[in-house]
């Protein structure tokens, strides 16, 4: 018996056809027909340009919360607060082109504008965690409320479209957006700049030098501090560069894809980052396909939806219980250490 | 249209009944993000079985069931398979979002249309009894843990759990049944939300407040009593936003109430000196 649980265990690999099962059980449930469900998924989500629009349309955001979640979690900070770094973002490109009034030269303002306010919303939590010793788990999760919060007041306060009945900010103008390159679809500059960050990060955290201090503090924070690392420092860049990714995300999903603020704005996209970048193995490629994953299911689910009768939902539950299973994966692997 | 102390009372039931069951756990030494997942899911249990043509009070116990089933879940995942708490309960809460909007669209359909639903039996105060007991509940945890062997055991768990183990106990087993306590009383938070609340079910209807009630425990220090005036000044805070709001006042932005609880929790730790009250073995796997 005892070879059953040791070397090669076949336990993790149940869990993940538990999700398998679970899931098809949910189209059963719903009383739609797995092949039918499946069919209106890969169609609308990459069997056609605007299709690939769609799930491409979607990928900026999760990708860019899924390595922001990447960064941080090699780094030895549970950045749960990813969400709202995302909103941050977010107001800081909607709030900058009708503020600068500078036309398109705006457009790169705004990123650096939403990447810079993504970095500063970490700040609280970093400072709570360094000097006061309160787990950074805690006090994103606060904040994420409290950004929430801000969304609701910029959009009907200083953001308002006094054009339009709901509490929504000005349109982008064209000019100022981040417009499509395919007519008839929604492919934009903005997913591939995503894949360019993930490239980036991958190189940044395999190949240099400081990427081997930041896993090297992440994996053990003891043994980097008696190797003469700054523990703290590291942790506070690692805070400040994971939420800069992620506001920056925030900001183009504004620039290239909803063109305005509201609220809720975009609500679950930080909290699914976190959910791709542990299917993506916590590493930047990896991020890569777990955040297409999750995007093509999202852009696939409201076919399904139409073609099947599966309610769209089932694009958040797949996910989630993905993520369990890999959880139940890592638990596993680590209990035979 | 009820006073706003009224208001303020009900409105603390769910926050006081996910705040004390998370406090319990925490206090175990186990930390449990998802509780906005399973307060969900007990208002949409809640919502399924009132819809369904059962009383409402069958409503509160299945929500109760489906929370104790919800403590299980983190209990294996994060306790038993060690798995880390913080990742199992993000997830948990992605399912649990996704989960009640399936099941919402299976039993409401695509209408939109908002199904009202009997409230709980108002007892007193316009509080159902679900309502008393949760503001009981604080008194009664004080007892717990300072006058019990049982409740001392638990919170030894959280500080010292390597004690605990030498005691003979499993500490394993001390934080999954604290899980299941957790679980059944967020759950039973989420029924009142729906069932004397909000008085219907809609996707995402617990907006935050399990994410409140991890604040309000910290807010709290992590001590029974100060659960209770840390609660109601959250309430009381969102009731008068709805009395301002209602009112059509727009002297202060609204949104600095939605932001007011989270602000005072996070002023809270800010404050503290040190993590003074927090349990020591917080987070950390059991022995």
């Amino acid at each position: 018996m005892k070879r059953l649980f040791t070397g090669w265990s076949w336990i993790p690999w149940l869990t993940y056809g538990a999700a398998a099962g679970l899931s098809v059980a949910l189209v059963l449930i719903a009383g739609g027909s797995p092949a039918a469900s499946a069919r209106a998924l890969i169609e609308s989500s990459v069997l056609s340009a605007p299709a690939l629009g769609e799930s491409l349309s979607r990928l900026t955001g999760i990708l860019f919360s899924a390595l922001a979640a990447v960064l941080a979690f090699r780094g030895g900070v549970l950045n749960i607060g990813i969400e709202g770094q995302f909103l941050m973002g977010g107001i800081a490109a909607a709030a900058i082109g009708p503020m600068t009034g500078l036309g398109a030269a705006s457009m790169p303002l705004a990123l650096l504008a939403s990447a810079l306010a993504g970095a500063l919303a970490c700040l609280p939590a970093a400072w709570l965690s360094e000097s006061r010793g309160v787990p950074p788990v805690l006090s994103t999760i606060l904040l994420n409320l409290v950004f929430a919060a801000a969304v609701t007041w910029a959009v009907r306060g200083p953001l308002r479209d006094p054009a339009g009945d709901y509490p929504q900010s000005r349109p982008i103008p064209d000019e100022q957006a981040i417009s499509t390159m395919v007519p008839g679809t929604r492919i934009t500059p903005a997913p591939f700049l995503a894949l360019a960050a993930a490239a980036g990060l991958a190189v940044f955290l395999w190949k240099t030098s400081p990427g081997l201090k930041l896993r090297a503090a992440g994996d053990s924070p003891l043994a980097a501090k008696s190797a003469g690392l700054s523990d703290v420092k590291i942790r506070t860049w690692v805070f400040l560069g994971s939420g800069g990714l992620a506001g920056l995300g925030g900001g183009l999903e504004v620039l290239s894809v909803t063109r305005r603020l509201y609220d809720p704005f975009a609500t679950g996209t930080g909290y699914s980052g976190i959910a791709a970048a542990l299917l993506g193995a916590t590493d930047p490629l990896g991020a890569i396909l777990s955040s297409f994953f999750l995007a093509a299911l999202g852009a696939g689910s409201r076919a399904m939806e139409r073609e099947a009768g599966v309610p769209a939902a089932i694009a958040t539950i797949i996910p989630a219980l993905a993520v369990l299973a890999v959880l139940t994966h890592r638990a596993w692997r680590e209990r035979g250490q | 249209m009820p006073g706003i102390l009224e208001t303020t009372l009900l409105l603390s039931v769910p926050l006081l009944l996910a705040a004390a069951g998370e406090l319990v756990l925490e206090r175990s030494g186990s930390l449990q993000i998802g509780m906005e997942g399973t307060m969900l899911t007990g208002a949409f249990v809640a919502f399924a079985i009132v819809h369904a043509g059962k009383s409402p009070g069958a409503g509160l116990w299945g929500a109760v069931a489906a929370g104790l089933l919800s403590g299980a879940l983190f209990a294996l995942f994060a306790i038993v398979l060690r798995a880390d708490p913080i990742l199992t309960g993000t997830a948990w809460n992605l399912l649990a979002a996704g989960s009640t909007a399936f099941g919402y669209e299976l039993i409401a359909g695509k209408t939109g249309a908002v199904l009202e639903l009997p409230s709980l039996p108002v007892v007193v105060m316009g509080l159902p009894w679900a309502g008393l007991a949760a503001f009981a509940f604080p008194v009664i945890l004080h007892i717990f843990f300072s006058r019990t062997r049982p409740g001392l055991v638990l919170g030894a768990a959280g500080e010292t759990p390597m004690a605990v183990r030498a005691q003979g106990y499993s500490v394993a087993g001390v934080r999954s049944l604290a899980s299941l306590f957790s679980g059944a009383l967020s759950g039973a938070g989420g029924a009142v939300l729906t069932l004397s609340i909000s008085h219907t079910f809609v996707e995402g209807l617990t907006a935050g407040r399990g994410f409140l009630a991890l604040g309000i425990v910290v807010f709290a220090r992590w001590r029974p009593l100060a659960l209770l005036p840390a609660t109601l000044l959250v309430a009381g805070a969102t009731a008068l936003q709805y009395r301002l709001q209602a009112g059509g006042s727009t002297q202060i932005p609204y949104a600095v109430f939605i932001a007011l609880p989270s602000l005072l929790s996070l002023a809270a730790l800010a404050v503290a000196t040190s993590r003074r009250g927090a349990p020591k073995a917080l987070g950390t796997p059991a022995p």
